[in-house]
């Protein structure tokens, strides 16, 4: 590996942006982690170089502000790093009714999933080229091929990411740069999220994989040019049994599930873990994969 | 001074107590059955039944404490009723929490896990270390939880610290069937023990007396909100082992067992466990805590409250003793 070449990874400081940032230092990359300003992300980046031999640069910041993304890119440029991989993971989930999530949160959701990535990307795009062969990873999500309920935007969000990969990876083929897009199904990325999914049935409990389980799956399939990426056995069978199975029948799961949420009592979904972490951010601005 | 101790019929909580009422203090314990053998037995402790589940009973048990030490937690990797570890470590922490802030109590000393760390790398973890792979074991699940809950008390104006042990042995009550008083009494009785393979895979090893003393450093010196690692010595499993056959010159045979003869076993225990009813302390996903590196530093520990782990092999000569004169 070239010692000059850098690994971007946003949303690193967490959940699966962190197993990246270990998976990645693992096989000797050197890093530069973003993430929302706090101490999780200097501590990992000491963490990494104590017990790698790579180079990790910290830079704060909060990427749903788009003037953000544009600071990011000028103070890469600046300290004159060259970056060959950039992975777009950055981004807010969402397990709620649209009708209780408020205005400023899907701006910022839209804001962080979408844009973010756009921007980057854009902004990243000629560097790629000239530090390639470069790659770029966007982190998708396995429920942009189904339409789950309560999570409307973030699949939506997840959907776009799916579209401006492939699509990308049309427009950049035969060039040096390889996009790929990772489609990952529930993961127990952080405290509140692992408590959400081990209330949720055996087959879904089933399904679900640890970050640090899907990271080497992820930089594999990324430096093998994999279009689309689908970690896990369970998810790739859901993906195709989502292929097979007829619409009237994928309907009434679909029925059945929004009754199963609906049953749901506050209390038994009571959101112990909010104030934590409210500590240091506000609750729903903790970047979530799911 | 009076103070008020959770888990006193377990390990540490039952040290602790005894540790407190010689030192002249007025110790309240709350156990869950009075008929309990090991209920730790002292003019200067009081006795109250109830449970941590339970705020009535802790409020009658923390009346007039000023200090409170809450080492009382479900320890174990596996139980018949998963809500039961939230329960206990999550609730349970919360209803302490709750009543102390309401009682007025000035400090409290909150007993947690290096294993809310999880594995290390090359260097020793310290307190301010990420942890690298997610929770797949309850206990460690909601221990981590438990902590987050102490830390949002402190905003809410308790004072509290946090201690983190490893794995520890010495003088005391025997109250899990796996501890490393066990292995290590297994093991000088000249019988077959297995480790990890390699043996070289190094795990941190704290003694009672340390960790007790611990205890009081942190409730005496400890910062409000902070969190201080109690470990002792890092060391591969063989030279755990090798140390106590020269103090001992045991003759029993060390395996180093691979990854999957252990899985095997994990499953096997699993069916005669869940035939005859029983809890589990081992589980097949547990393998996977005991096959890394384990090694944690205490250095902030000793910077900041003037903890002194004691040198392995006087610890493990006292341990030792300890064992060949208790009853099986």
């Amino acid at each position: 590996m070239n010692n000059n070449l850098y690994t971007l990874i946003t949303g690193a400081s967490e959940g699966f942006g962190r197993a990246l940032a270990l998976e990645c230092a693992r096989r000797g990359m050197n890093l530069v982690l973003v993430a929302l300003p706090g101490p999780e992300l200097h501590s990992l980046s000491q963490f990494i170089q104590k017990n790698f031999a790579v180079k990790v640069i910290a830079i704060e910041k909060d990427l749903s502000i788009a003037g953000n993304c544009v600071e990011l890119f000028k103070n890469v440029t600046t300290l004159n790093l060259k970056v060959n991989i950039l992975i777009n993971n950055a981004g807010i989930g969402n397990t709620h009714l649209f009708s209780d999530g408020s205005i400023s949160f899907y701006q910022k959701q839209v804001q962080l999933n979408v844009m973010a990535t756009t921007l980057l990307t854009r902004l990243f795009l000629d560097s790629l080229e000239k530090n390639g062969p470069s790659y770029i990873l966007n982190v998708g999500s396995l429920c942009s091929f189904f339409f789950l309920a309560k999570k409307q935007v973030y699949g939506a969000t997840k959907s776009f990411i799916y579209f401006f990969s492939k699509s990308l990876r049309n427009e950049l083929a035969g060039s040096n740069v390889h996009v790929s897009v990772i489609c990952p199904g529930g993961m127990n990325t952080n405290l509140s999220v692992t408590m959400v999914n081990k209330k949720m049935s055996w087959l879904s409990q089933l399904a679900v994989m640890n970050p640090e389980n899907v990271a080497p799956i992820a930089i594999d399939g990324l430096l093998r040019q994999k279009e689309v990426i689908i970690p896990g056995r369970i998810n790739k069978l859901f993906l195709l049994l989502n292929t097979v199975i007829p619409a009237y029948l994928k309907k009434m799961i679909a029925n059945h599930q929004m009754k199963q949420l609906n049953s749901m009592s506050p209390a038994n979904n009571r959101t112990l873990l909010q104030p934590s972490f409210a500590v240091t951010y506000p609750a729903n601005i903790k970047p979530l994969i799911n | 001074m009076k103070i008020f101790v959770t888990g006193a019929t377990g390990y540490v909580g039952n040290a602790l107590a005894l540790k407190l009422a010689n030192d002249g203090h007025s110790v309240n314990v709350l156990v869950r059955h009075s008929s309990s053998n090991n209920i730790p037995v002292h003019e200067g402790i009081h006795v109250f039944e109830g449970d941590i589940t339970n705020r009535g009973t802790l409020v009658r048990a923390m009346h007039h404490c000023e200090q409170v030490y809450h080492t009382a937690a479900l320890v174990k990797l596996w139980s018949k009723d998963k809500n039961q570890f939230y329960r206990v470590n999550v609730e349970g922490t919360e209803n302490v929490l709750a009543v102390a802030l309401q009682t007025g109590v000035k400090k409290l000393v909150f007993t947690s896990t290096c294993g809310v760390f999880g594995a290390s790398l090359k260097e020793p973890l310290t307190e301010g270390d990420p942890r690298i792979t997610a929770f797949d074991n309850d206990y460690e699940f909601t221990k981590s939880i438990a902590e987050s809950l102490v830390k949002n008390y402190v905003q809410n104006g308790l004072s509290t610290v946090i201690v983190s042990l490893s794995k520890v042995f010495g003088p005391g009550i025997e109250t899990h069937p796996i501890s490393v008083n066990q292995m290590t009494k297994k093991f000088i009785d000249g019988k077959l023990t297995f480790i990890p393979k390699p043996g070289t895979l190094i795990s941190n090893f704290c003694f009672i007396d340390d960790i007790v003393r611990g205890h009081l450093l942190a409730m005496d010196k400890g910062i409000n909100g902070e969190k201080y690692i109690l470990g002792g010595a890092n060391i591969s499993y063989t030279d755990f082992f090798e140390t106590i056959r020269k103090i001992t010159s045991s003759k029993a045979r060390l395996v180093e067992a691979p990854k999957w003869c252990a899985k095997a076993f994990a499953a096997m225990y699993w069916v005669k466990q869940r035939l005859s009813g029983n809890d589990l302390f081992f589980t097949v996903k547990g393998v996977n805590h005991v096959y890394c590196n384990k090694a944690f530093s205490s250095g902030k520990a000793i910077d900041h409250l003037g903890y002194q782990p004691t040198e392995i092999k006087g610890a493990l000569e006292q341990t030792i003793n300890f064992l060949k004169t208790s009853k099986p």
